[in-house]
């Protein structure tokens, strides 16, 4: 298909762009450093270990999605190279799916890596049990990354870079506060409440693809949580994917 | 002059138009889907147990330098999660295991946030029936802002409402220190005169309400006092102090 | 809406250069003349309304053209004449405000209408990490080539345009002039039926404006469609079958290179000695245009017929006559004749009544 095409010289470009390997050393350094600060940690090693393992996969990727993904499509249009794909026989929202998909996919072996290296560490730890909280717990992760990938990549489509990351930044924070959104709203009155569960709608479910307190003690969620996650995250995806794609297609490129 | 151009019919446009129709058909359809799943899952899963985050961190000293700089905004961030905490515990099973930790790293993050320390306080007093809990978040929060009038005086206060039986002499004492820092109430003085008088200390609070009747600006206030130095100078000279002393009722806490 | 210029193009007899290679495979294309034309353009336009003050500019007046199959076509125009915005509403990077437009026989609202069509936009960018070969398979194959194909076509096309050795070098290291060949490449890989070329010899020296002749006289040979605007007028003498003049978004006229030149009036060019000082008689006077330079004076007469009357002159006033040469206007000359004619006209325009 040729949005995999566009997909693959995404990923390319982001490997080469050496995001990557300073992602993965990043995240190596963080995981050194746990196992540094673990005596100091009285007995909780294994869980900072394994909590900041995790964040770190969190919070890496995140600013890999704020500094490349928000200026995914909106570099390409500003160097023009984006004239050399769209007059050829390439559909625009195939083009905006195989951005997100390529770099989805560097997030995802990212994520991979470093999950693998983290299972690694706590498997010499003598906890190797761990393998399946931290695998869902990173698969998790991933789909958060992606469902903000959209967002990135929706905005770098209208908007320039800096402007694309606040508005990503201000939909990962506002993700974030979306399960207290809806608590709030089932005690306010029925004005409000409408208002404020449009808001928890209209946000990234992001508390959903959170399973790093369970993973931190070594347990494991349920496969109606993973399905749930995974769905909402291929259905959050596709809403944001064909809003940018319905902006993208009246865009004229001077 | 502005030109108003009407577009011609132009094939291109429709089609482009078309496409981006069905491309919103798409997104309210996928959104309307995930707003579904999103609702489903809010209701099916279990709920994340609240203020888990804070829980684990040592202390507000170890998380500081965390926040880069932004010690206030995460104190308020942990704010707004406190008193969700508080509501929740509240509704259910009244116990507030953690609140005394939570409050403490919100009083180290940001010791100028004082309604916290004192909405911790005296949740903990109360609803937690864990005083010195509660005296001890007070005392700290107190350690951190010495020259605070505002929590020398709920610090006061705590131990004048303490369920189960108010301790006068604390409170006046803290009610005294109260009346000498900036931040306190006005009434922070009178407090303190009638803590003492109430504890029996009578010599003492008949300097206190010299002092109310001779710095109070309030007409009031000073008639009040002038009223109290009467009926303690009339108890010491009787020797008889039930006349200046008034027996307070025991607070207790009632939860409905 | 008025029908565009009918004229055919005439077939050159042009010889394989020297040294030339040809990719294996590349046949000749066959021109069916009754496929219809390459490009139909009907009433093409395009405006343009600033968000702020909603003042609406007009880039293209509507525009009615046709480019026939097999044809070399130049689309000569100044900075900001619509070349570029009429490229790109055919390649699908700006849309029009109206009027329909046709590639190959497909309408261009359609995606597919670009399948076969290779277009090079003015200065080109690449991706700066890929190399030479990764990008030029990878816009290959986003044109339709499977795999194996795209390696092999970018592999003859990286040599033929002399990139050959450079296939894993890196895009960020190549200089102007190679990534303006591999713009040409990357257009010319997958074999399209329509070219349509952006200023290909922008920035480029004379041997790299050559090499792109070359390329395009080739691409002819094998009956592709050349559509290709530049402001380079030498270049579209030597190349074009036809040519289009665009002035501030309105199509001036449509011609062969030949009509054009021969359309206009011949001039004679007379170079006498400057030394002495002579007036010109008055009843040659409005035919001549006199100019003086150094040691000589060059005496241009609009009307050629008049030579022998003027020689006479000269020769009864004992000026010496160095040379008499005709001189046939260049086509930049005539383009900027028509500049200067629509200008003056759009002033009258706007002059109040």
């Amino acid at each position: 298909m040729i949005a995999l095409l566009v997909a693959q010289n995404t990923f390319r470009e982001v490997v080469r762009d050496r995001v990557l390997m300073g992602l993965v050393i990043g995240g190596l350094v963080l995981l050194a450093v746990t196992r540094i600060a673990s005596p100091l940690a009285m007995g909780e090693g294994l869980r900072l270990t394994v909590d900041l393992g995790l964040s770190s996969i969190s919070w890496l990727g995140l600013l890999v999605v704020l500094t490349v993904g928000t200026a995914l499509v909106s570099k390409e249009i500003d160097r023009r190279t984006i004239f050399n794909l769209l007059s050829r026989p390439l559909p625009r929202p195939f083009y905006l799916f195989g951005k997100w998909l390529g770099l989805t996919v560097a997030l995802a072996t990212v994520a991979a890596i470093l999950g693998s290296v983290l299972w690694l560490v706590v498997a010499l730890l003598g906890h190797g049990h761990y393998a399946g909280s931290i695998a869902e717990a990173v698969y998790l992760a991933t789909l958060e990354l992606a469902v903000i990938n959209s967002l990135a990549v929706m905005f770098s489509a209208l908007s320039t870079p800096l402007l694309s990351a606040l508005y990503t930044l201000g939909f990962f924070l506002g993700g974030q506060w979306c399960g207290d959104l809806r608590r709030l709203a089932s005690h306010c009155p029925d004005g409000l409440k409408v208002m404020l569960e449009s808001a928890a709608n209209v946000l990234p479910n992001l508390p959903l693809f959170n399973m790093r307190t369970l993973a931190a003690a070594g347990e494991l969620t349920s496969w109606t949580h993973l399905g749930l996650a995974s769905a909402y995250a291929a259905l959050y995806c596709a809403c944001v994917l064909s809003l940018a794609a319905a902006a993208f297609e009246s865009r004229d490129f001077k | 002059m502005i030109v108003r151009v009407v577009p011609a019919a132009s094939p291109v446009r429709d089609a482009i138009r078309r496409r981006m129709a069905l491309a919103w058909a798409a997104a309210l359809a996928f959104g309307a889907g995930a707003c579904s799943l999103a609702g489903y899952a809010a209701a099916k899963l279990p709920a994340p147990a609240p203020f888990e985050e804070l829980a684990y961190y040592p202390s507000g000293q170890a998380l500081q330098p965390a926040t880069l700089g932004h010690a206030e905004s995460a104190a308020d961030l942990a704010w707004l999660r406190a008193v969700q905490y508080y509501g929740e515990h509240r509704q259910t099973d009244l116990r507030f295991t953690q609140m005394q930790h939570v409050f403490e790293v919100l009083s180290a993050l940001s010791p100028s946030f004082e309604s916290p320390c004192i909405f911790g306080a005296f949740g903990l007093a109360q609803e937690g029936r864990d005083f010195p809990a509660a005296e001890q978040l007070m005392l700290h929060s107190l350690e951190r802002r010495p020259r605070s009038g505002r929590l020398a005086f709920e610090l006061g206060f705590l131990y004048f409402v303490r369920p189960g039986g108010r301790d006068l002499r604390k409170a006046a004492e803290y009610f005294e220190l109260a009346s000498r820092l900036p931040g306190s109430p006005a009434s922070a003085a009178r407090f303190a005169a009638a803590s003492r008088q109430n504890a029996g200390d009578l010599r003492m609070a008949y300097q206190l309400w010299s002092e109310v009747r001779a710095n109070s600006p309030n007409r009031y206030l000073r008639e009040l006092a002038e009223r109290e130095i009467d009926k303690i100078a009339e108890a010491i000279a009787t020797g008889r102090a039930e006349i200046a002393v008034r027996r307070m009722g025991t607070p207790a806490v009632i939860i409905r | 809406m008025p029908e565009p210029n009918t004229v055919k193009p005439p077939r050159s007899d042009r010889q394989p250069l020297a040294g030339e290679r040809s990719i294996p495979g590349h046949a000749r294309r066959g021109v069916d003349p009754a496929a219809g034309p390459a490009v139909s353009i009907r009433g093409l336009t395009k405006s343009y309304r600033h968000p702020w003050t909603q003042k609406v500019t007009r880039g293209l007046e509507p525009l009615t053209l046709d480019v026939h199959r097999g044809e070399v076509f130049g689309y000569l125009g100044p900075n900001g004449a619509g070349k570029t915005t009429t490229l790109k509403i055919l390649t699908g990077l700006l849309k029009p405000t109206g009027g329909t437009a046709m590639i190959l026989g497909e309408p261009i609202e359609r995606v597919s209408s670009r399948a076969r069509i290779g277009f090079l936009p003015e200065q080109p960018y690449f991706y700066d990490s890929l190399n030479g070969l990764e990008y030029l398979e990878f816009v290959a194959r986003l044109s339709g080539m499977p795999g194996r194909d795209a390696t092999r076509a970018a592999r003859a096309w990286l040599a033929k345009v002399g990139l050959g050795e450079r296939e894993r070098q890196v895009l960020r290291k190549y200089s102007k002039g190679m990534l303006q060949r591999l713009g040409l490449a990357a257009a010319m890989v997958h074999e399209p039926e329509l070219l349509i070329l952006d200023e290909p010899m922008s920035g480029l020296d004379p041997f790299g404006r050559r090499d792109v002749r070359d390329l395009i006289l080739e691409q002819r040979e094998r009956g592709t469609t050349v559509l290709f605007s530049s402001h380079i007028l030498p270049d579209v003498e030597a190349l074009c079958d036809r040519v289009a003049i665009l002035l501030e978004g309105k199509l001036e006229r449509v011609a062969t290179v030949g009509d054009l030149i021969d359309g206009t009036a011949p001039v004679v060019e007379v170079h006498v000695e400057g030394a002495r000082v002579f007036e010109i008689p008055p009843r040659l006077a409005p035919v001549i245009e006199r100019s003086d330079a150094g040691g000589s004076t060059a005496l241009r007469l609009r009307e050629p017929e008049r030579l022998q009357e003027l020689l006479g002159w000269l020769l009864s006033e004992r000026i010496a006559v160095n040379s008499v040469t005709p001189v046939r206007p260049s086509l930049e000359q005539l383009f900027m004749a028509a500049a200067e004619r629509s200008a003056f006209q759009a002033q009258s325009e706007r002059r109040p009544a």
